[in-house]
């Protein structure tokens, strides 16, 4: 049996691929001259619709409008100038599609598999980006809205429909979107092709291990931490405590509850945080977290099952709440010394 | 005896059957079972066509939908109209400019749509104001009225605003004959030696829509009623009808009906337009006013036209023909094919149609029956094609379809008669409910009707509808004609009172209607183009408030500084651009009326402060869910106040209390 020679041929891409990856450079170049997403919006009184597209260096459609309609549930203004990603997507897609076609040309295999994951990587950045730009917009409301629903937030869909107060949203791939998922499709599709053609011919260097350990690495990072439904940290002096509409300056008092569908209500008090569980917006058994703020520790929150509480009448909160919360024993032993308080459990305090 | 009984019982029975039997068909035997299904247009649906109606002694132009019968607006157009600012607000006011002064009210009858090669196109209605003799063009784009000319010589404008196949001209005539030029003040009775009448023919810029008076017709005493232009082969005429050839000037109702024939008067023209170019036109001295309104800068001008090119028939001779027409005719139409040209005495037992041709050979063979005034009259039978015999009583009005048949409205029978132009015969008749004027066929007076409907617009209603009081609204009845018979569909309450309307298919309007202003194209002399720029401006004692309105506030909303003896002028831009957000501005307890603002638009409210205090203003349209908080105060210092001029929205909220 014939050892195929090392050098060049192994190293070549097949005829194929060298196709599929400028085919994915056209993808890529129609997502920098069509919009890439649109969120398309549907309420009884608007029977002609208003839709929003993203484009890679700017938001088109009814921006006005929606900005418009919005300022009354306290969303913020959309304005293109302030999204650094449409200063910088434009060079990114370009970045790739040249990528790409020095791929096609330089004709090697592990260029087209770094290809390949690099672009997963970025598809899977972009939407990451995407969401997170998503909850913004929908949780940081103004706290001088004239229309305020409690708990309530407008978190437009990732993808797919949602409803959001009158109006339905829906949140889809537009023209350019599309063009970058046919590539990517395209793209894998060589990629699985090369690798059976590889196990063929028992050739190991499908591909770059360490490269893809590399790209998975960064993936599983910001996967985690964009998508953590733990606790989110308060931003003293913007926030906004969900039941009483104070802003949140205290670093000592507030706290957290996170309902199981991902929800997050802020407080400046736990004396907020106990009268809120109990109303209707929430409900206590759709809780799926509590922390609550420590003491000591200068904004961090901590777990209801692994805190301790102490309730002192020297204790003042800011709306006049007497409890506060420790991350050990320790801490607490020293704040009963200093304060003249007592211990308290979670069950105690909820009640 | 037992046989003498039944006799009587039978023949009292028969009586009494005879009697229910003979009494005439009832609404309900008139209108057949699928006449609902017919006119339904059902939720979320559309009518099929436009109908433009006018308003008679209200003034304005009232739209329908066909075949629901609803209607869907009212166009302000000689009557001020306190709901929209028309007439009131500052931009709005000189539209209603006439040499006589503002006029606040107006008789509009006649509403005509543009033409091009004798087919509806949609772009423009004309409609005519009968007292203070003028003629506006409306523009249905906006719905708007963006023209006004006043017709000089003229006393009263009814025979207009007729058009040409390809509105090159648009004409008035005057109703009534009174003494012109230096010598005006006669004796009333010296009607025959002194009075006078006039036609207009007004030219219309094919790409701006412009009017202007291309010339007009020095004609002899007698009342104008209506006109129609000649089409196809007989375009380059214009045919008016005429009545009070008796040149009465008392008790018309007797002396101007006693001739068996008036006329129907054949303007050539195509030879006027010669004359004018061979300079026979003479220049005379005469004021009227020509106001536009503009949709960039949101603003109407006024101006002061101060002559008019008139045409004397003594110096242009085969201009003017009269041929005359029993008796006191009203209509004078003209079918789709341009050949026929159908009069209607209003006093006649029968319907003349005339045919163009006969009456050119008429003219070329100088067949005439003397004169009038020194306009020749060409004989009767010459230019009579044939009459259409015992049509029915007082026919007015008659409009066609595309099939050859024409359909002429009965005043003094109430019914609409529809017959056959070519063999003249009647072919069905219906009863209108009651007393019809005019009817209307969409397209019916252009060279391509769409037919399809009929709508009678009638004088008295009594009964038709639920009681209202002594004044009732005027009533319409929807016929479809799209059979060999006539069939009632629809009875439908109109505004005003509708003397006559038109119609055509929605698709040539609603595709090109505006949904708002682009506030990027707006020229306005105060448009504020943003919240940032608003201010508050003294010149003397003016004060000019450059203001803004957006969902759901007014900036400034605070004004401070105004003082008793000042003239205010709230310049408000409505700073949304999108569908059908209109805002409202009233000030309280001021004499003016509101403004309504669309998006893009600026207007203008002026006020003059008659009291001390603060005074609030506020939106009137229903806007947004915070319509209510949109509002604002301005505060009116005594006359001699130094309380400086300031303006704001949004500052000085007091500080919230502080947290315990």
């Amino acid at each position: 049996m014939m050892r195929p020679a090392a050098g060049a041929k192994v190293n070549a891409m097949s005829g194929l691929n060298r196709l599929i990856a400028f085919l994915s450079v056209i993808g890529i170049i129609a997502a920098i001259y069509y919009p890439i997403w649109r969120i398309e919006l549907a309420a009884p009184q608007y029977p002609e619709g208003l839709y929003l597209t993203i484009w890679a260096d700017k938001l088109a459609g009814d921006v006005n409008i929606i900005n418009g309609l919005n300022h009354y549930i306290g969303m913020a203004t959309l304005h293109a100038d302030e999204f650094v990603e449409f200063t910088v997507l434009p060079y990114i897609l370009w970045g790739y599609a040249i990528f790409g076609v020095v791929t096609a040309l330089l004709n090697r295999k592990k260029l087209f598999y770094t290809y390949f994951w690099s672009f997963l990587l970025f598809a899977v950045v972009a939407m990451i980006d995407f969401w997170r730009w998503e909850y913004n917009y929908g949780h940081n409301l103004d706290p001088l809205a004239p229309i305020q629903v409690p708990g309530m937030a407008y978190q437009p869909p990732l993808i797919g429909y949602k409803q959001l107060l009158n109006f339905g949203a829906y949140s889809i791939p537009d023209k350019g979107g599309w063009s970058l998922f046919a590539s990517g499709i395209l793209l894998m599709l060589g990629v699985v092709y090369e690798w059976l053609k590889a196990r063929k011919t028992k050739i190991k260097t499908m591909v770059n291990p360490a490269g893809l350990g590399k790209a998975a690495a960064c993936v599983m990072l910001l996967v985690t931490v964009g998508c953590k439904t733990g606790p989110t940290q308060i931003r003293f002096g913007k926030d906004v405590c969900d039941h009483c509409k104070m802003v949140i300056m205290d670093k000592k008092y507030g706290g957290e509850i996170i309902t199981k569908k991902g929800k997050c209500f802020r407080f400046d008090d736990a004396k907020c945080l106990v009268e809120f569980s109990k109303t209707a917006a929430v409900g206590s058994n759709n809780i799926e977290a509590i922390y609550l703020l420590d003491y000591y520790g200068n904004g961090n929150l901590l777990c209801s099952d692994s805190l301790f509480l102490m309730t002192s009448t020297d204790l003042h909160g800011p709306m006049g709440g007497s409890v506060a919360a420790f991350k050990d024993k320790a801490a607490l032993d020293k704040a009963i010394g200093e304060l003249k308080g007592t211990s308290m459990s979670m069950d105690e305090l909820m009640k | 005896m037992k046989s003498s009984r039944i006799i009587t019982a039978s023949v009292l029975l028969a009586g009494i059957a005879m009697g229910y039997s003979c009494k005439p068909a009832t609404t309900e035997t008139v209108v057949q079972g699928d006449a609902a299904s017919k006119v339904y247009v059902a939720p979320g649906q559309y009518d099929e066509f436009y109908n433009f109606l006018s308003g008679g002694f209200n003034g304005q132009v009232s739209v329908v939908g066909l075949p629901s019968g609803r209607t869907i607006k009212i166009i302000p157009v000689f009557s001020v109209n306190p709901e929209s600012g028309w007439g009131y607000s500052e931009e709005t006011k000189p539209m209603l400019n006439t040499s006589f002064g503002f006029v606040p009210w107006d008789d509009s009858h006649h509403p005509e749509l543009s033409q091009t090669n004798g087919e509806v196109d949609g772009k423009y209605l004309f409609i005519n104001a009968n007292n203070t003799p003028r003629i506006a063009r409306i523009n249905l784009k906006t719905f708007r009225t963006e023209e006004i000319i006043e017709i000089p010589n003229s006393a009263g404008n009814h025979s207009s605003p007729f058009l040409t196949e390809n509105t090159e001209y648009v004409v008035a005539g005057t109703r009534f004959s009174v003494p012109m030029g230096d010598n005006r003040d006669v004796a009333i009775d010296t009607y025959k030696e002194n009075f006078r009448g006039t036609v207009s023919f007004l030219s219309c810029n094919p790409t701006s829509g412009r009017l202007n008076i291309a010339f007009q017709i020095k004609t002899p005493g007698v009342n104008f009623d209506l006109a129609h232009a000649g089409k196809g082969p007989s375009h380059g005429w214009m045919f008016f009808s005429c009545y009070n050839t008796e040149q009465a000037n008392t008790l018309l109702e007797v002396n101007a009906s006693q001739r068996d024939k008036d006329f129907i008067m054949a303007v050539n023209w195509k030879k006027a337009e010669e004359y004018l170019a061979a300079g026979k036109g003479v220049k005379e001295p005469a004021k009227y006013a020509h106001n536009v309104y503009n949709d960039t800068t949101h603003t109407a001008t006024s101006t002061m036209e101060s002559e008019v090119t008139t045409l004397d028939p003594k110096d242009c001779p085969d201009m003017l023909y009269f041929i005359p027409c029993p008796k006191s005719p009203h209509g004078c139409d003209v079918d789709p094919t341009g050949e026929y040209i159908v009069g209607s005495g209003k006093l006649a037992a029968l319907i003349p149609v005339f045919s163009y041709t006969k009456i050119m050979k008429a003219i070329t063979d100088k067949a005439f029956d003397g004169d009038f005034d020194g306009i020749p009259i060409i004989k009767y039978d010459a230019a009579l094609y044939g009459e259409v015999q015992k049509p029915g009583l007082g026919p007015l009005h008659t409009e066609f379809d595309a099939n050859g048949n024409a359909y002429t409205s009965m005043f003094v029978s109430s019914e609409v008669v529809k017959w056959n132009i070519k063999d003249l015969k009647v072919l069905d008749r219906v009863p209108t409910y009651y007393s019809i004027g005019h009817l209307c066929v969409p397209g019916g007076d252009s060279k391509k009707p769409f037919g399809k409907y009929l709508i009678a617009y009638n004088k008295i209603t009594k009964d038709r509808y639920l009681p209202t009081g002594p004044e009732l609204c005027q009533s319409a009845q929807l016929y479809d004609i799209s059979g060999d018979k006539m069939q009632l569909l629809l009875d439908f309450p109109t505004i005003g009172e509708p003397h006559y309307a038109q119609a055509c298919p929605a698709d040539l309007i609603r595709d090109n209607s505006v949904k708002f202003f682009k506030i990027g194209e707006n020229k306005h002399k105060y448009f504020t183009n943003g919240e940032k720029e608003t201010k508050v401006v003294r010149e003397g004692n003016q004060v000019h408030v450059y203001m803004t309105c957006i969902r759901s506030h007014f900036t400034p909303d605070n004004i401070e500084g105004i003082r008793m003896g000042d003239e205010v002028y709230f310049h408000i831009t409505n700073l949304e651009q999108d569908w059908d957000v209109p805002h409202g501005f009233a000030i309280k307890h001021d004499d003016n009326a509101e403004l309504l603002i669309m998006p893009g638009e600026t207007q203008t409210l002026k006020w003059i402060p008659d009291y001390v205090g603060v005074v609030p203003f506020y939106c009137t349209d229903f806007c947004s869910a915070l319509h209510q908080e949109m509002q604002g105060y301005a505060r009116v210092s005594p006359a001699n106040s130094t309380v400086p001029l300031s303006w704001h929205t949004g500052v000085t909220q007091p500080a919230a209390p502080a947290a315990k």
